[in-house]
């Protein structure tokens, strides 16, 4: 898994490349939480080249939403799809993430 | 399709020695030793004996590696010398497996059933602040690398049933995949 970071006005996408698993999803805590430290206050995770996801990189994605959100700080994950989507959906929260379809989408409503 | 692990209307794990899900007649068998750095591939050996008609083969990978990890992992504690065995069978309407481990059996499976109805209430409910404190079941063998929340979405995808036997170190899973509708005629 790959991680790239890039900026656009206030907000910072992460991009992730590769599987999200049992063996790396930890890098991706990691990363959020030196950018928290460096007061980062709105991100972009963008799962658009994410074909794989097991339970550790869901676990990652509650781990950093709900810091965020205890933070008061903002957070869209974009571009979810084929089995990284049903993973999310079988675990029932779709509706407990804050998912955007879109990377222009979700800046837009975190420039707002 | 009706989902198997459905009872007075909510998901849950069951105990059930005299399963069907436990009868290892014409399935086939691997056994491992509990290495945590190679859980991907065993399962990926086991996989590879599925069917091409079985569509989403990444989410079949998927849900049996979190499986045997929770074998290597929760039963048998990383410890290699003892194995992880796995009786499996595929077929383009179905994948059948049985995942036993050396271990002390998922003592917490009450208190795991009792986490789960309340989860399933919250989502009924829609109730996002009950939610944030459900999202995750953390045992007593938890670390930080486990999502607390591979069973959840297990009683989901295997809608054939999945059940543990008594002493809950063996755990039997069958999926029903939707008949395509070519062949459904």
């Amino acid at each position: 898994m790959e991680l790239k970071i890039r900026k656009s006005g206030e907000s910072y996408i992460i991009d992730v490349n590769g599987e999200m698993d049992l063996y790396n999803s930890y890098r991706l805590k990691e990363l959020v939480m030196k950018m928290l430290e460096k007061k980062v206050g709105r991100f972009v995770v963008n799962l658009e080249q994410v074909d794989y996801i097991d339970s550790s990189g869901i676990g990652a994605l509650i781990y950093i939403c709900s810091t965020i959100k205890k933070a008061n700080l903002h957070l869209y994950i974009t571009n979810i799809h084929g089995s990284v989507k049903k993973v999310i959906e079988l675990t029932k929260l779709m509706s407990y993430f804050p998912i955007s379809p879109t990377i222009e989408e979700a800046l837009a409503k975190l420039e707002v | 399709m009706p989902n198997a692990n459905l009872v007075d209307g909510f998901l849950g794990i069951h105990v059930d020695d005299n399963s069907p899900l436990f009868n290892r007649a014409g399935l086939l068998y691997k056994d491992f030793p509990s290495d945590y750095r190679q859980i991907r591939y065993f399962t990926l050996l086991i996989v590879q004996k599925a069917p091409l008609e079985i569509k989403e083969i990444n989410l079949l990978e998927q849900q049996i590696s979190e499986i045997i990890k929770n074998a290597v992992r929760h039963g048998n504690r990383s410890m290699p010398e003892k194995m992880v065995k796995v009786w499996y069978g595929f077929s383009a309407e179905q994948a059948h497996l049985i995942v036993e481990d050396e271990g002390s059996g998922f003592q917490d499976l009450g208190k795991w059933n009792e986490f789960n109805r309340r989860r399933q209430a919250a989502l009924e409910g829609q109730d996002r602040e009950a939610l944030s404190a459900l999202v995750s079941y953390r045992g007593p063998t938890a670390d930080e690398n486990d999502g607390g929340n591979a069973l959840f979405a297990a009683l989901e995808y295997w809608n054939g049933g999945f059940v543990f036997t008594g002493r809950k170190n063996c755990v039997g899973m069958l999926r029903r995949f939707p008949r395509r509708r070519h062949l459904a005629r």
